[in-house]
């Protein structure tokens, strides 16, 4: 019994770290540059997939098809995957990110959702489908030969790792002159632009770096739960996405990290302990998704900035006392 | 040959779809300056309001379809004027609002599939012969989406430009302060749109879960986007220019359909999408208006 309960909070820590890459992205493209990015999920995904074919062994069987099959190990099936995910993001930047009303880019990226999930469910020789990827390798699972039931005690560390690495990533971003311009660029596009930044240039980099994060999230997720199908990435996965965003605090790390706390885990798996009606097994999963859908509306109407705000910074105020300010101001007057 | 005729008969029937739709996305639209992304749910919504009058009830599907449109005006007043309408009113239509069209999307999808479950339904029509038209080969219920569509569109044309409420909307979608200073009601008139918006959405989603025969509460959602395709062919906002993309989107998916696998036929709606925002991102329409 207490194997079974330390093995559920260990697979609870997995998912949680893992959503903090995806919120920590988001946070970037969303946070700090107000991209809509409402296909997010879509590169979480194509994060996964590609990881997937890049640890698996090549396969055209019926039931299994898949592109590549590469048979490579742990480290280069993420960047793989990281990869994959941060091209398509540029690529579809490219097209979608341009001097456009916000709105336009928000329909274009739920319709590269739509586009997305309809070719990988169709096309089976791409992913194998509906059925989607099974029986990928984890990480070092041969070489350490654990009980697939421990396994999940050695993905913790290799979660927490790539998740460290990517937090500082994002924290250094955040309190960059890179960072900061891309605020700018959320506030007043013109504004920046006045001032000389290369507003595209900028989203677009943001738009990338967010979605390089959500293909590390996508490879981590397929490598821990070794299967990936067009069903882990409805719309609506997006959408909880920022969710978790909004509620945790926009534009800052510790928000992001929060808002995956708090969402990821305290409403998903907290509505998960609710008991189920034996005829009506879409009722839990109904009933998350509307308490999250009130969250967020609740939150933006209450508290838009969240619960940890992004910080307001002074830049001038923090040079001179303000004793000095006030005798230059009377020498100049 | 024939199969090419034929598919432009079956554009015909998802341009009337198209239509409805993409009408009441632009009117709200118009009127509050925002892209309602929860409108796919509202048409799901009326796809099954529709379908428990018809199956539920016992109902005829026609008349069932007219009152789950009726009946739209309930959920659609509330979601505009409760949870949509103090966002705007606070601060105008900042970026928030986005965000709470499609929270209000996954709670009103949700409450569906509460209500209804997953699984797939279908309507209760009976057998329906097909008839041969001239060229086409349609339905009876397939020639009633399009007299639906004539009908209504001919019914906004005649709002739009006959009737004081009509001059209002328009004026309104052309700048609503100026619409305001002289003396319009822009709150009233919005929360009328709203409704019309929402009727519509009901009357599109009725009619598209009856010409896809069976579907279940992703029925709009799917849709969505042929629709957001339509509405930016024809500049967004303008009633007119979403007809005239209803068609073109409607024609040019269904006759794709001939030279490419249908699975991919509303994939095709994303490429004119792409297209039009790279060249014209107004709206191919407003190359023919003045102004």
């Amino acid at each position: 019994m207490p194997h079974d309960l330390n093995y559920y909070l260990a697979t609870l820590a997995v998912y949680f770290l893992v959503y903090c890459v995806l919120t920590l992205g988001l946070n970037i493209t969303f946070g700090m540059a107000g991209i809509f990015d409402f296909s997010y999920i879509t590169f979480m995904a194509i994060g996964a997939y590609f990881a997937g074919v890049a640890v698996l062994p090549p396969s055209n069987q019926p039931g299994l098809q898949w592109i590549l099959g590469l048979n490579l190990g742990f480290p280069l099936d993420l960047l793989i995957g990281a990869a994959a995910a941060g091209v398509m993001g540029l690529l579809i930047g490219l097209l979608a990110i341009r001097r456009i009303r916000s709105d336009y880019l928000a329909m274009v990226l739920v319709a590269v959702w739509t586009i997305a999930w309809s070719v990988t469910s169709n096309m089976i020789g791409l992913f194998n489908g509906q059925q989607g990827l099974i029986g990928v390798p984890q990480p070092f699972e041969t070489q350490l030969g654990v009980n697939p039931n421990d396994y999940v005690f050695v993905f913790i560390p290799i979660a927490a790792v790539v998740l460290a690495i990517l937090f500082t990533v994002a924290y250094c971003i955040e309190r960059s002159p890179f960072g900061r311009a891309l605020r700018a660029t959320r506030e007043d596009q013109d504004v920046a632009a006045a001032f000389g930044k290369r507003t595209v240039r900028l989203r677009l980099t943001a738009m990338t770096i967010g979605c390089l994060y959500a293909g590390v999230a996508g490879a981590l997720t397929i490598e821990f739960l070794s299967a990936m199908s067009p069903n882990a990435w409805a719309i609506v996965e997006t959408v909880i996405i920022f969710s978790a965003l909004i509620v945790g605090g926009r534009g800052n790390v510790f928000g992001a990290v929060l808002g995956a706390l708090l969402v990821r885990i305290v409403i998903i798996e907290g509505t998960g302990l609710l008991p189920t009606l034996p005829d009506h097994p879409e009722l839990i999963g109904a009933t998350r998704n509307i308490l999250i859908g009130l969250l967020v509306i609740a939150v933006l109407y209450f508290r838009p900035q969240g619960v940890i705000p992004e910080r307001r910074r002074r830049y001038f105020e923090a040079r001179k006392p303000a004793a000095d300010t006030s005798q230059e101001v009377a020498k100049g007057g | 040959m024939e199969l090419f005729l034929n598919s432009i008969g079956f554009g015909l029937v998802t341009a009337s779809i198209l239509a409805l739709a993409a009408v009441g996305l632009t009117l709200q639209f118009g009127m509050t300056n925002y892209v309602n992304f929860a409108y796919g749910d509202f048409m799901t919504l009326g796809a099954y309001l529709t379908w428990t009058l018809n199956v539920g009830l016992g109902w005829p599907f026609w008349p069932a379809l007219f009152v789950g449109a009726l009946l739209m005006a309930i959920p659609v007043l509330f979601i505009s004027q409760f949870v949509l309408e103090p966002f705007t009113r606070r601060s105008g239509p900042t970026f928030h609002i986005l965000i709470v069209t499609f929270a209000v999307s996954l709670i009103l999808s949700n409450l569906i599939l509460a209500i209804w479950g997953g699984d797939f339904q279908n309507y209760n029509v009976g057998t329906d012969t097909p008839i041969n038209l001239g060229p086409f080969i349609l339905s009876v219920q397939q020639l009633g989406i399009i007299a639906l569509a004539v009908t209504c569109m001919v019914a906004i044309h005649l709002l739009l430009t006959r009737t004081k409420l009509g001059k209002a909307m328009r004026a309104i979608s052309d700048d609503k302060n100026l619409a305001a200073v002289t003396g319009i009601d822009t709150r009233r008139i919005t929360t009328i749109v709203w409704v019309l918006s929402g009727m519509l959405a009901g009357l599109a989603g009725g009619v598209l879960a009856l010409n896809v025969a069976s579907f279940d509460p992703n029925v709009g959602v799917t849709f969505l986007f042929v629709i957001f395709a339509a509405v930016v062919f024809g500049g967004i906002g303008r009633p007119y220019g979403a007809m005239a993309g209803a068609l073109v989107i409607g024609l040019v998916v269904e006759v794709s359909a001939v030279f490419i696998p249908s699975a991919y036929k509303l994939d095709v709606a994303f490429l004119v999408l792409m297209g039009v925002l790279l060249v014209r991102p107004a709206g191919l329409m407003s190359l023919f208006e003045r102004g």
